[in-house]
Protein backbone atom coordinates (compact mmCIF):
# COMPACT_ATOMS: atom_id res chain seq x y z
CA UNK A 1 0.00 0.00 0.00
CA UNK A 2 2.85 2.50 0.70
CA UNK A 3 4.62 1.60 -2.23
CA UNK A 4 1.46 2.24 -4.57
CA UNK A 5 0.93 5.60 -2.60
CA UNK A 6 4.34 7.30 -3.26
CA UNK A 7 3.95 6.06 -6.99
CA UNK A 8 0.79 7.74 -7.25
CA UNK A 9 2.04 10.56 -5.39
CA UNK A 10 5.27 10.51 -8.12
CA UNK A 11 3.78 9.69 -10.74
CA UNK A 12 1.07 12.51 -9.90
CA UNK A 13 3.40 15.49 -9.14
CA UNK A 14 5.26 14.77 -12.73
CA UNK A 15 2.26 14.98 -14.87
CA UNK A 16 1.34 17.97 -12.31
CA UNK A 17 4.71 19.53 -13.06
CA UNK A 18 4.61 18.89 -16.97
CA UNK A 19 1.37 20.65 -17.31
CA UNK A 20 2.31 23.74 -15.27
CA UNK A 21 5.37 23.98 -17.29
CA UNK A 22 3.47 23.46 -21.13
CA UNK A 23 1.16 26.16 -19.88
CA UNK A 24 3.92 28.58 -19.27
CA UNK A 25 5.79 27.55 -22.40
CA UNK A 26 2.43 28.02 -24.27
CA UNK A 27 1.52 31.24 -23.08
CA UNK A 28 4.96 32.59 -24.39
CA UNK A 29 3.62 31.17 -27.76
CA UNK A 30 2.71 34.79 -29.43
CA UNK A 31 0.83 33.51 -32.40
CA UNK A 32 -1.29 30.46 -30.87
CA UNK A 33 -1.66 32.23 -27.50
CA UNK A 34 -3.73 35.35 -27.69
CA UNK A 35 -7.33 35.48 -28.07
CA UNK A 36 -9.54 38.27 -29.45
CA UNK A 37 -12.14 39.28 -26.79
CA UNK A 38 -15.52 37.57 -27.15
CA UNK A 39 -18.60 39.22 -26.07
CA UNK A 40 -19.88 35.68 -25.14
CA UNK A 41 -17.59 36.05 -21.69
CA UNK A 42 -18.95 39.43 -20.19
CA UNK A 43 -20.38 37.43 -17.52
CA UNK A 44 -17.01 36.88 -16.26
CA UNK A 45 -15.62 40.49 -14.70
CA UNK A 46 -12.53 41.80 -16.82
CA UNK A 47 -9.79 41.05 -14.58
CA UNK A 48 -10.90 37.66 -14.03
CA UNK A 49 -11.10 37.02 -18.10
CA UNK A 50 -8.23 35.05 -19.21
CA UNK A 51 -5.90 36.50 -21.93
CA UNK A 52 -4.69 32.78 -22.93
CA UNK A 53 -6.65 29.97 -24.27
CA UNK A 54 -5.15 26.92 -22.84
CA UNK A 55 -5.48 23.55 -25.30
CA UNK A 56 -7.81 21.22 -23.92
CA UNK A 57 -4.85 18.36 -23.50
CA UNK A 58 -3.09 20.67 -20.66
CA UNK A 59 -6.52 21.07 -19.03
CA UNK A 60 -7.19 17.29 -19.06
CA UNK A 61 -3.42 16.89 -17.83
CA UNK A 62 -3.57 19.45 -14.95
CA UNK A 63 -7.14 17.84 -13.66
CA UNK A 64 -5.46 14.09 -14.15
CA UNK A 65 -2.40 14.65 -12.21
CA UNK A 66 -4.59 16.53 -9.37
CA UNK A 67 -7.02 13.52 -8.86
CA UNK A 68 -3.87 11.21 -8.41
CA UNK A 69 -2.25 13.44 -6.49
CA UNK A 70 -5.42 13.19 -4.18
CA UNK A 71 -5.51 9.92 -4.11
CA UNK A 72 -2.18 9.38 -3.25
CA UNK A 73 -2.31 11.33 -0.22
CA UNK A 74 -5.20 9.93 1.07
CA UNK A 75 -3.54 6.63 0.86
CA UNK A 76 -0.58 7.39 2.37
CA UNK A 77 -2.24 9.03 5.51
CA UNK A 78 -1.90 7.23 8.85
CA UNK A 79 -4.41 5.01 10.15
CA UNK A 80 -7.39 6.90 11.73
CA UNK A 81 -7.14 6.98 15.55
CA UNK A 82 -10.45 6.00 17.52
CA UNK A 83 -13.05 8.61 18.19
CA UNK A 84 -15.42 6.36 19.40
CA UNK A 85 -14.93 5.70 23.41
CA UNK A 86 -15.71 1.48 23.18
CA UNK A 87 -13.29 1.62 20.35
CA UNK A 88 -10.49 2.96 22.24
CA UNK A 89 -11.11 1.58 25.26
CA UNK A 90 -11.34 -2.04 23.43
CA UNK A 91 -7.69 -0.99 22.03
CA UNK A 92 -6.56 -0.37 25.13
CA UNK A 93 -7.88 -3.33 26.98
CA UNK A 94 -6.32 -5.71 24.09
CA UNK A 95 -2.98 -4.38 22.97
CA UNK A 96 0.08 -3.84 25.28
CA UNK A 97 1.34 -1.11 22.90
CA UNK A 98 -1.42 0.90 22.82
CA UNK A 99 -1.06 0.97 27.10
CA UNK A 100 2.54 2.19 26.96
CA UNK A 101 3.19 5.63 28.28
CA UNK A 102 5.22 7.75 25.67
CA UNK A 103 5.76 10.93 27.53
CA UNK A 104 4.44 12.27 30.82
CA UNK A 105 0.75 12.29 30.89
CA UNK A 106 0.28 10.54 27.30
CA UNK A 107 -0.15 6.82 27.14
CA UNK A 108 -0.68 4.92 29.53
CA UNK A 109 -3.54 2.67 29.37
CA UNK A 110 -6.95 2.84 31.03
CA UNK A 111 -7.45 6.02 32.67
CA UNK A 112 -9.54 4.76 35.47
CA UNK A 113 -7.42 1.84 36.39
CA UNK A 114 -6.30 4.39 39.23
CA UNK A 115 -9.21 3.89 41.16
CA UNK A 116 -8.50 0.13 41.40
CA UNK A 117 -5.06 0.75 41.94
CA UNK A 118 -5.28 3.62 44.60
CA UNK A 119 -2.44 5.36 44.85
CA UNK A 120 -2.87 7.94 46.95
CA UNK A 121 -4.04 5.40 48.99
CA UNK A 122 -1.09 2.76 48.48
CA UNK A 123 -0.25 0.21 51.32
CA UNK A 124 3.48 -0.27 50.79
CA UNK A 125 4.01 -2.22 53.65
CA UNK A 126 1.49 -4.84 52.39
CA UNK A 127 3.16 -4.51 49.03
CA UNK A 128 6.75 -4.68 50.49
CA UNK A 129 5.59 -8.12 52.57
CA UNK A 130 3.65 -9.30 49.38
CA UNK A 131 6.88 -8.93 47.31
CA UNK A 132 9.41 -10.32 49.64
CA UNK A 133 6.73 -13.59 49.76
CA UNK A 134 6.71 -13.66 46.00
CA UNK A 135 10.79 -13.59 46.25
CA UNK A 136 10.78 -16.26 48.71
CA UNK A 137 8.62 -18.44 46.84
CA UNK A 138 10.62 -17.38 43.65
CA UNK A 139 8.12 -16.02 41.56
CA UNK A 140 5.28 -18.46 42.28
CA UNK A 141 1.91 -17.04 40.50
CA UNK A 142 2.29 -13.59 38.38
CA UNK B 1 15.08 10.50 27.95
CA UNK B 2 14.65 6.97 28.32
CA UNK B 3 10.88 5.57 27.61
CA UNK B 4 11.10 2.15 30.17
CA UNK B 5 11.93 4.37 33.11
CA UNK B 6 8.42 6.39 33.17
CA UNK B 7 6.61 3.01 32.51
CA UNK B 8 4.74 2.92 36.64
CA UNK B 9 5.27 0.12 38.14
CA UNK B 10 1.85 -0.87 38.80
CA UNK B 11 0.84 -3.05 42.38
CA UNK B 12 -0.05 -6.40 40.20
CA UNK B 13 3.63 -6.31 38.89
CA UNK B 14 6.77 -7.39 40.32
CA UNK B 15 9.16 -8.47 37.83
CA UNK B 16 8.38 -4.39 36.13
CA UNK B 17 9.15 -3.16 39.78
CA UNK B 18 12.50 -5.26 39.64
CA UNK B 19 13.55 -4.56 36.58
CA UNK B 20 12.94 -0.56 37.56
CA UNK B 21 15.05 -0.96 40.52
CA UNK B 22 17.70 -2.40 38.56
CA UNK B 23 17.74 0.15 36.50
CA UNK B 24 17.91 3.01 39.45
CA UNK B 25 21.96 3.27 39.88
CA UNK B 26 22.93 3.93 36.12
CA UNK B 27 19.36 6.40 36.39
CA UNK B 28 20.88 8.05 39.18
CA UNK B 29 24.30 7.92 38.36
CA UNK B 30 23.70 9.78 34.88
CA UNK B 31 21.88 12.35 36.63
CA UNK B 32 24.72 13.92 39.52
CA UNK B 33 27.35 14.98 36.87
CA UNK B 34 30.23 17.57 37.66
CA UNK B 35 28.63 20.30 35.72
CA UNK B 36 25.19 20.01 37.21
CA UNK B 37 26.70 21.30 40.45
CA UNK B 38 27.86 24.73 38.50
CA UNK B 39 27.35 27.77 40.31
CA UNK B 40 23.99 30.15 39.62
CA UNK B 41 24.54 31.55 36.53
CA UNK B 42 26.32 29.15 34.81
CA UNK B 43 23.72 26.06 36.10
CA UNK B 44 21.33 27.28 33.78
CA UNK B 45 22.89 26.55 30.60
CA UNK B 46 23.45 22.64 32.22
CA UNK B 47 19.76 22.45 33.34
CA UNK B 48 18.59 18.99 32.48
CA UNK B 49 14.91 20.14 34.29
CA UNK B 50 12.15 18.31 32.62
CA UNK B 51 9.22 16.92 33.05
CA UNK B 52 9.82 13.02 32.59
CA UNK B 53 12.80 13.27 34.93
CA UNK B 54 10.77 13.76 38.31
CA UNK B 55 8.37 11.34 37.19
CA UNK B 56 10.96 8.68 36.67
CA UNK B 57 12.47 9.87 40.22
CA UNK B 58 8.95 9.30 41.44
CA UNK B 59 8.52 5.72 39.61
CA UNK B 60 11.77 4.79 40.89
CA UNK B 61 11.33 5.72 44.76
CA UNK B 62 8.37 3.87 44.44
CA UNK B 63 9.44 0.78 42.70
CA UNK B 64 12.89 0.56 44.98
CA UNK B 65 10.57 1.13 48.07
CA UNK B 66 8.64 -1.79 47.11
CA UNK B 67 11.42 -4.09 46.44
CA UNK B 68 13.61 -3.25 49.74
CA UNK B 69 15.83 -1.33 47.95
CA UNK B 70 15.65 1.59 50.93
CA UNK B 71 19.11 2.84 49.76
CA UNK B 72 17.77 3.81 46.25
CA UNK B 73 14.55 5.47 47.87
CA UNK B 74 16.44 7.26 50.02
CA UNK B 75 18.63 9.03 47.35
CA UNK B 76 15.24 9.84 45.19
CA UNK B 77 13.33 11.39 47.72
CA UNK B 78 16.66 13.65 48.74
CA UNK B 79 16.52 14.68 45.15
CA UNK B 80 12.64 15.11 45.39
CA UNK B 81 13.12 17.05 48.21
CA UNK B 82 16.00 18.83 46.88
CA UNK B 83 14.36 20.29 44.05
CA UNK B 84 10.36 20.33 45.54
CA UNK B 85 11.24 21.64 48.88
CA UNK B 86 10.38 20.04 52.19
CA UNK B 87 6.71 21.43 52.72
CA UNK B 88 5.25 20.37 49.08
CA UNK B 89 2.23 18.06 49.93
CA UNK B 90 3.05 15.31 47.08
CA UNK B 91 6.71 15.14 48.88
CA UNK B 92 5.51 15.30 52.41
CA UNK B 93 3.99 12.16 51.22
CA UNK B 94 6.46 10.53 49.61
CA UNK B 95 8.38 10.77 52.50
CA UNK B 96 5.62 9.65 54.87
CA UNK B 97 5.36 6.80 52.71
CA UNK B 98 9.08 6.00 52.99
CA UNK B 99 8.60 6.49 57.11
CA UNK B 100 6.14 3.52 56.57
CA UNK B 101 8.17 1.53 54.04
CA UNK B 102 10.88 1.65 56.92
CA UNK B 103 9.00 0.97 59.99
CA UNK B 104 10.65 -1.80 61.72
CA UNK B 105 8.00 -1.18 64.85
CA UNK B 106 4.96 0.40 66.40
CA UNK B 107 7.29 3.16 67.01
CA UNK B 108 8.15 4.06 63.68
CA UNK B 109 4.44 4.07 62.29
CA UNK B 110 3.86 6.38 65.01
CA UNK B 111 6.54 8.32 63.90
CA UNK B 112 5.06 8.64 60.09
CA UNK B 113 1.57 8.94 61.92
CA UNK B 114 2.69 11.95 63.63
CA UNK B 115 4.64 13.68 61.01
CA UNK B 116 1.02 13.23 58.84
CA UNK B 117 -0.59 15.03 62.02
CA UNK B 118 1.97 17.24 62.72
CA UNK B 119 0.78 18.77 58.93
CA UNK B 120 -2.55 18.34 59.14
CA UNK B 121 -2.64 20.13 62.05
CA UNK B 122 -0.71 23.01 60.08
CA UNK B 123 -2.85 23.04 56.84
CA UNK B 124 -5.89 20.29 57.06
CA UNK B 125 -6.74 21.15 53.05
CA UNK B 126 -3.42 19.01 52.10
CA UNK B 127 -5.40 16.21 50.73
CA UNK B 128 -2.29 13.81 49.87
CA UNK B 129 -1.87 13.65 53.74
CA UNK B 130 -5.22 12.73 54.81
CA UNK B 131 -5.12 10.05 51.92
CA UNK B 132 -1.86 8.57 53.24
CA UNK B 133 -3.21 9.40 57.28
CA UNK B 134 -5.89 6.84 56.61
CA UNK B 135 -4.28 4.38 54.73
CA UNK B 136 -2.29 4.18 57.46
CA UNK B 137 -4.60 3.71 59.69
CA UNK B 138 -6.37 0.74 57.38
CA UNK B 139 -2.73 -1.23 57.31
CA UNK B 140 -2.12 -0.76 60.81
CA UNK B 141 -5.49 -3.15 61.51
CA UNK B 142 -7.62 0.10 62.66
CA UNK B 143 -10.46 -0.10 60.28
CA UNK B 144 -12.77 1.65 61.99
CA UNK B 145 -10.80 4.66 62.30
CA UNK B 146 -9.58 4.60 59.18
CA UNK B 147 -13.54 4.47 57.93
CA UNK B 148 -14.41 7.36 59.94
CA UNK B 149 -11.10 9.53 58.01
CA UNK B 150 -12.34 8.30 54.78
CA UNK B 151 -15.77 9.45 55.41
CA UNK B 152 -13.94 12.84 56.99
CA UNK B 153 -12.55 13.17 53.46
CA UNK B 154 -15.54 12.76 51.20
CA UNK B 155 -17.62 14.79 53.44
CA UNK B 156 -15.10 18.15 52.40
CA UNK B 157 -14.92 16.34 48.91
CA UNK B 158 -17.28 14.66 47.94
CA UNK B 159 -16.31 14.08 43.71
CA UNK B 160 -13.21 12.40 44.98
CA UNK B 161 -13.66 9.05 43.50
CA UNK B 162 -10.35 7.51 44.26
CA UNK B 163 -11.65 7.86 47.96
CA UNK B 164 -15.06 6.83 47.21
CA UNK B 165 -13.36 3.63 45.58
CA UNK B 166 -11.22 3.20 48.31
CA UNK B 167 -14.22 3.51 50.91
CA UNK B 168 -16.10 0.82 48.86
CA UNK B 169 -12.97 -1.31 49.02
CA UNK B 170 -12.49 -0.64 52.60
CA UNK B 171 -16.46 -1.98 53.17
CA UNK B 172 -16.04 -4.81 50.78
CA UNK B 173 -13.02 -6.27 52.70
CA UNK B 174 -15.69 -5.88 56.36
CA UNK B 175 -18.05 -8.04 54.48
CA UNK B 176 -20.57 -4.78 54.36
CA UNK B 177 -21.82 -4.87 50.82
CA UNK B 178 -24.40 -2.31 50.81
CA UNK B 179 -22.11 -0.24 51.89
CA UNK B 180 -19.13 -0.86 48.86
CA UNK B 181 -22.13 -1.25 46.84
CA UNK B 182 -23.42 2.55 47.52
CA UNK B 183 -19.68 4.16 47.38
CA UNK B 184 -19.09 2.26 44.41
CA UNK B 185 -22.57 3.78 42.83
CA UNK B 186 -20.80 7.19 44.00
CA UNK B 187 -17.55 6.27 42.12
CA UNK B 188 -19.52 6.23 39.17
CA UNK B 189 -21.30 9.48 39.59
CA UNK B 190 -18.23 11.35 39.62
CA UNK B 191 -17.05 8.84 36.55
CA UNK B 192 -19.76 7.43 34.42
CA UNK B 193 -17.35 6.09 31.77
CA UNK B 194 -14.92 4.16 34.12
CA UNK B 195 -15.70 0.80 32.36
CA UNK B 196 -13.53 -1.20 35.10
CA UNK B 197 -15.77 0.42 37.85
CA UNK B 198 -19.00 -0.67 36.02
CA UNK B 199 -17.35 -4.04 35.68
CA UNK B 200 -16.26 -4.14 39.81
CA UNK B 201 -19.86 -3.02 40.87
CA UNK B 202 -21.11 -6.03 39.30
CA UNK B 203 -18.62 -8.52 40.87
CA UNK B 204 -20.22 -6.54 44.29
CA UNK B 205 -23.02 -7.21 43.72
CA UNK B 206 -22.29 -11.01 42.18
CA UNK B 207 -20.54 -11.68 45.50
CA UNK B 208 -23.75 -10.13 47.34
CA UNK B 209 -26.30 -12.16 45.28
CA UNK B 210 -24.07 -15.63 45.93
CA UNK B 211 -24.53 -14.68 49.53
CA UNK B 212 -27.72 -14.19 49.63
CA UNK B 213 -30.86 -16.73 50.48
CA UNK B 214 -33.58 -15.07 49.67
CA UNK B 215 -35.03 -16.01 45.90
CA UNK B 216 -36.53 -12.72 44.77
CA UNK B 217 -33.75 -10.72 46.65
CA UNK B 218 -31.26 -13.38 44.79
CA UNK B 219 -32.75 -12.66 41.30
CA UNK B 220 -32.54 -9.27 42.33
CA UNK B 221 -29.13 -8.57 42.40
CA UNK B 222 -28.33 -10.43 39.91
CA UNK B 223 -30.46 -9.03 37.20
CA UNK B 224 -28.45 -5.41 38.73
CA UNK B 225 -25.02 -7.39 38.52
CA UNK B 226 -25.98 -8.75 34.86
CA UNK B 227 -26.84 -5.10 34.10
CA UNK B 228 -23.75 -3.35 35.15
CA UNK B 229 -21.32 -5.90 33.41
CA UNK B 230 -23.63 -5.32 29.92
CA UNK B 231 -22.52 -1.59 30.50
CA UNK B 232 -19.30 -2.48 30.97
CA UNK B 233 -18.88 -3.95 27.71
CA UNK B 234 -20.85 -1.57 25.99
CA UNK B 235 -18.39 0.87 26.93
CA UNK B 236 -15.26 -1.34 25.93
CA UNK B 237 -14.86 -3.64 23.45
CA UNK B 238 -13.21 -7.05 23.75
CA UNK B 239 -13.09 -6.73 27.49
CA UNK B 240 -12.99 -9.64 29.07
CA UNK B 241 -13.78 -9.03 32.40
CA UNK B 242 -17.00 -7.73 31.23
CA UNK B 243 -17.67 -10.46 29.77
CA UNK B 244 -16.88 -12.91 31.63
CA UNK B 245 -19.23 -11.33 34.72
CA UNK B 246 -21.65 -10.92 31.91
CA UNK B 247 -21.35 -15.17 30.87
CA UNK B 248 -21.39 -16.06 34.71
CA UNK B 249 -24.30 -13.86 36.14
CA UNK B 250 -26.60 -14.35 32.73
CA UNK B 251 -25.74 -18.00 33.47
CA UNK B 252 -26.94 -17.92 37.27
CA UNK B 253 -29.78 -16.17 36.10
CA UNK B 254 -31.18 -18.60 33.86
CA UNK B 255 -30.33 -21.26 36.23
CA UNK B 256 -32.51 -19.46 39.13
CA UNK B 257 -35.34 -18.91 36.50
CA UNK B 258 -35.85 -22.49 35.73
CA UNK B 259 -35.32 -23.71 38.92
CA UNK B 260 -37.81 -21.09 40.53
CA UNK B 261 -40.62 -21.51 38.45
CA UNK B 262 -42.39 -18.23 37.44
CA UNK B 263 -43.18 -17.85 41.20
CA UNK B 264 -40.71 -14.75 41.98
CA UNK B 265 -41.06 -12.71 38.59
CA UNK B 266 -42.73 -9.67 40.01
CA UNK B 267 -39.65 -8.77 42.50
CA UNK B 268 -38.98 -5.32 41.18
CA UNK B 269 -41.50 -2.45 42.26
CA UNK B 270 -41.60 0.14 39.50
CA UNK B 271 -42.74 2.60 42.00
CA UNK B 272 -39.22 2.61 43.72
CA UNK B 273 -37.26 3.11 40.55
CA UNK B 274 -36.53 -0.24 40.34
CA UNK B 275 -36.60 -1.49 36.70
CA UNK B 276 -38.41 -4.68 35.55
CA UNK B 277 -36.19 -7.55 35.19
CA UNK B 278 -34.29 -9.00 31.69
CA UNK B 279 -36.85 -11.17 29.92
CA UNK B 280 -35.22 -14.64 29.71
CA UNK B 281 -34.68 -14.32 26.07
CA UNK B 282 -32.54 -11.18 26.11
CA UNK B 283 -30.95 -12.59 29.35
CA UNK B 284 -30.19 -15.99 26.65
CA UNK B 285 -29.25 -13.79 23.97
CA UNK B 286 -26.56 -12.18 25.63
CA UNK B 287 -25.48 -15.04 27.28
CA UNK B 288 -24.54 -16.59 23.93
CA UNK B 289 -22.98 -13.00 22.68
CA UNK B 290 -20.70 -13.53 26.11
CA UNK B 291 -19.75 -16.80 25.11
CA UNK B 292 -18.54 -16.00 21.76
CA UNK B 293 -16.78 -13.00 22.62
CA UNK B 294 -15.59 -14.93 25.50
CA UNK B 295 -14.36 -17.75 23.10
CA UNK B 296 -13.36 -15.20 20.60
CA UNK B 297 -10.84 -13.67 22.71
CA UNK B 298 -9.49 -16.54 24.26
CA UNK B 299 -8.71 -17.87 20.65
CA UNK B 300 -7.20 -14.51 19.46
CA UNK B 301 -4.79 -13.96 22.33
CA UNK B 302 -3.76 -17.71 22.66
CA UNK B 303 -2.69 -17.78 19.43
CA UNK B 304 -0.52 -14.39 19.83
CA UNK B 305 -2.20 -12.35 17.27
CA UNK B 306 -0.87 -8.66 16.42
CA UNK B 307 -2.43 -6.33 18.94
CA UNK B 308 -4.06 -8.93 21.32
CA UNK B 309 -1.30 -9.40 23.59
CA UNK B 310 -2.70 -7.17 26.72
CA UNK B 311 -4.80 -9.34 28.57
CA UNK B 312 -3.22 -10.63 31.37
CA UNK B 313 -2.48 -14.61 31.71
CA UNK B 314 -4.38 -15.34 35.12
CA UNK B 315 -7.82 -13.75 32.96
CA UNK B 316 -7.70 -15.71 29.56
CA UNK B 317 -6.67 -19.07 31.72
CA UNK B 318 -10.20 -18.38 34.15
CA UNK B 319 -11.79 -17.71 31.09
CA UNK B 320 -10.83 -20.57 29.39
CA UNK B 321 -11.88 -22.82 32.38
CA UNK B 322 -15.47 -20.95 32.41
CA UNK B 323 -15.54 -21.70 29.00
CA UNK B 324 -14.61 -25.79 29.16
CA UNK B 325 -16.95 -26.17 32.47
CA UNK B 326 -20.28 -24.24 30.46
CA UNK B 327 -19.54 -26.98 27.46
CA UNK B 328 -19.26 -29.92 29.81
CA UNK B 329 -22.68 -29.08 31.29
CA UNK B 330 -24.19 -29.04 27.79
CA UNK B 331 -22.66 -32.36 26.74
CA UNK B 332 -24.19 -33.39 29.83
Amino acid sequence: MAILASALNIVGLLFLSHAVYSAYEHSLLPTTALIPPTPSRTLIPAFLNPKIDLPLDITLETLFSVVLLCIGVVISSPALMPIQWNVWAGRMERSKEARLVTEVGVGGGNPYAVLEERPGFVDIRRQRREFAEWKGGKGVGL
Amino acid sequence: MSLPLLQPSTATSFPTSIALTAQAPSFLKSQSTWFAALPYPLSLLTNTESQEKWQIYENLFLASLRTGADATAWQCLEALVARFGKTNDRVIALHGLYLEATAKDEHGLAAAMRLYEEVLIEDPTKFSIRKRRAALLRSAGKTAEAAQALVNILDASPTDAEAWAELADLYLSQGAFDQAVFSLEEVLLVMPNAWNMHAKLGEVLYLQASRTESVGEKARLLAESFRRFCRSVELCDDYLRGYYGLKLTSTRLLELRSTSQKQQQNTSDPSTGDLAPPSTETVKKLNAIATAKLGEIVRRASSGEKGWDGFSKAELSAARDLLDKSTLKIER
